[in-house]
């Protein structure tokens, strides 16, 4: 393993097949997840068709697979931009122009940047405002808006990956500048506004829903039973914003929902 | 049939959701439809995915953290709601998907639980690959990434399955018992989807966020009354 370079006969250019190889295998990132390499494993196998092609000398193809099972972990839709770089690095590497470290410092230089901002715009803001506009989709057109929001979403989410994969290949180190310009923090803060917005929506149409299709003969039921709906989504926000955890609520929720209606079906006059 | 076709759903969900794509997939907004169609009742997967994709919607992979599994917890509902209306010879109604979530939800739980178990696996997994690095065997040393899939497959595709026979036998059988729980139990769903919203944004952590929800929500619910209402009128 050596960290000198050496002047080496530049290695042929990696395929197109050789990196769309690489890309499709980075899908399986985080397969084998642990708490000791996190995504090791994972980038190892991603990069491995890369690296039998730069390296057909088996001892440094050795050595190059062992290097890549160190400790990675990233977003993994933004780990693909750091795939990329690690390719770019690794033909220097082969060529001998740079030392053996520098796809690893190159690694553990950018993954937990791309982590915080892949989990800020990825994990937080962009799928769960597709997930409200799911839900909203789901309840006013059913399986349609499902399957168009669906596809809006990979068709953002798969662009971006490619995008990210062959910038980092083709930058290496200049693919910072790039993300920088994307400024996505700021379209992550209005994704969130509009999943909240979203949400509200979803609310509305579930309070409606309550007094309007109950049920035959239920009677003035109905709007009380819309108002009950509408007080448990107002209790709720307010009781998580206080802490209140996640399920015991959703449990008292349903028995505040149910408990009642079962009271307001035994009022004279309910029905 | 129907319990090997869940089995097969969930654990196709669960590689999705972190071993393999992260599509979206396997969030609930697009499993539960998809449980519902596998099992013969789309349209009870659909009465069921908005609610229980904004009650997940802050279910996600942060760094280390291990949320609820949502997808684990959304084919148990799913199956669940599903295989009791069958026995109950109906398709799903808001009365069979309240009782379904409140009883299957902790699959998503347990889900957790198994997720942490799977990590420490998938430690000794990375340990064998180190191994045959050492002994010159490449190939396999890359290949033993794919190992981890089957531990997520398996997990969920026992534990959906279970939960849903546990409760397509208790659900006809309260039912049954008690017919007059309908009537709460349909005002008991909505009462779930209104939390589930009130959930879902509040895990969007948006300044906004409030005021944007509530804002929505009322706007909503009055334009909806005024058409409603006009509507009759005319």
């Amino acid at each position: 393993m050596s960290a000198t370079p050496k002047a080496l006969a530049a290695p042929a250019p990696l395929s197109a097949f050789t990196l769309a190889r690489v890309f499709f295998r980075s899908l399986f990132l985080q397969a084998t997840w642990n708490r000791r390499g996190m995504q090791n494993l994972g980038f190892a196998y991603a990069i491995e068709p890369a690296l039998r092609a730069l390296y057909p000398d088996r001892e440094r193809l050795e050595d190059a697979l062992r290097r890549h099972l160190g400790f990675f972990n990233c977003h993994p839709y933004m780990a693909a931009a750091i795939l990329g770089g690690a390719i770019n690095h690794e033909e220097r590497v082969a060529a001998g122009v740079e030392p053996s470290e520098s796809p690893q410092n190159y690694k553990q230089t950018l993954q937990g940047p791309l982590a915080a901002i892949g989990d800020g715009f990825f994990w937080t803001a962009l799928r769960p405002f597709f997930g409200a506009l799911g839900a909203v989709g789901a309840l006013c057109l059913g399986v349609p808006a499902i399957v168009a929001v669906i596809a809006v979403y990979n068709l953002i989410h798969l662009t971006l990956r490619v995008a990210l994969f062959r910038a980092g290949y083709n930058r290496g180190d200049a693919l910072v500048p790039l993300l920088a310009r994307m400024a996505l923090p700021v379209v992550a803060d209005r994704l969130r506004t509009g999943g909240a917005l979203l949400a509200g929506v979803a609310a509305g149409t579930l309070i409606l829903r309550a007094g309007t299709l109950i049920g035959p003969g239920v009677g003035p039921l109905a709007g009380l039973a819309g108002l009950l709906v509408a007080l448990v989504a107002l209790v709720g926000y307010v009781a998580l914003a206080r802490g209140a955890r996640l399920f015991p609520s959703l449990y008292l929720a349903a028995a505040a929902g149910a408990g009642a209606a079962l009271l307001l079906e035994h009022l004279p006059g309910s029905r | 049939m129907g319990y090997l076709i869940l089995g097969l759903v969930a654990g196709l969900a669960a590689i999705e959701r972190k071993g393999f794509l992260q599509a979206m997939l396997s969030r609930p907004i697009v499993l539960a439809p998809v449980t519902g169609w596998a099992l013969g009742d789309t349209a009870g997967g659909v009465l069921l995915a908005p609610v229980l994709e904004l009650l997940w919607l802050g279910a996600v992979n942060l760094g280390a953290a291990v949320p609820a599994h949502e997808a684990l917890g959304t084919t148990a509902v799913v199956g669940s709601a599903t295989l009791a209306s069958r026995a109950l010879g109906t398709p799903v109604t808001p009365e069979i998907a309240a009782f379904a979530v409140l009883l299957a939800v902790p699959a998503a739980l347990l889900g957790r639980v198994g997720e942490r178990g799977a990590e420490a696996w998938n430690a000794r997994i990375a340990s064998r690959a180190e191994a045959e690095l050492s002994v010159h065997h490449l190939r396999r040393a890359a290949h033993c990434n794919l190992l981890g899939l089957g531990i997520s497959f398996g997990l969920s595709a026992v534990v959906a399955p279970l939960t849903a026979a546990m409760a397509s036998l208790v659900i006809p059988a309260a039912l049954r018992a008690a017919p007059g729980l309908g009537f709460p139990l349909r005002v008991g769903f909505f009462a779930l989807g209104a939390f589930a919203c009130a959930a879902g944004a509040k895990a969007l952590r948006a300044k906004a966020a409030p005021l944007s929800f509530f804002g929505a929500a009322a706007a909503t619910a009055v334009v909806g009354l005024f058409v409603l209402l006009t509507g009759r009128a005319m």
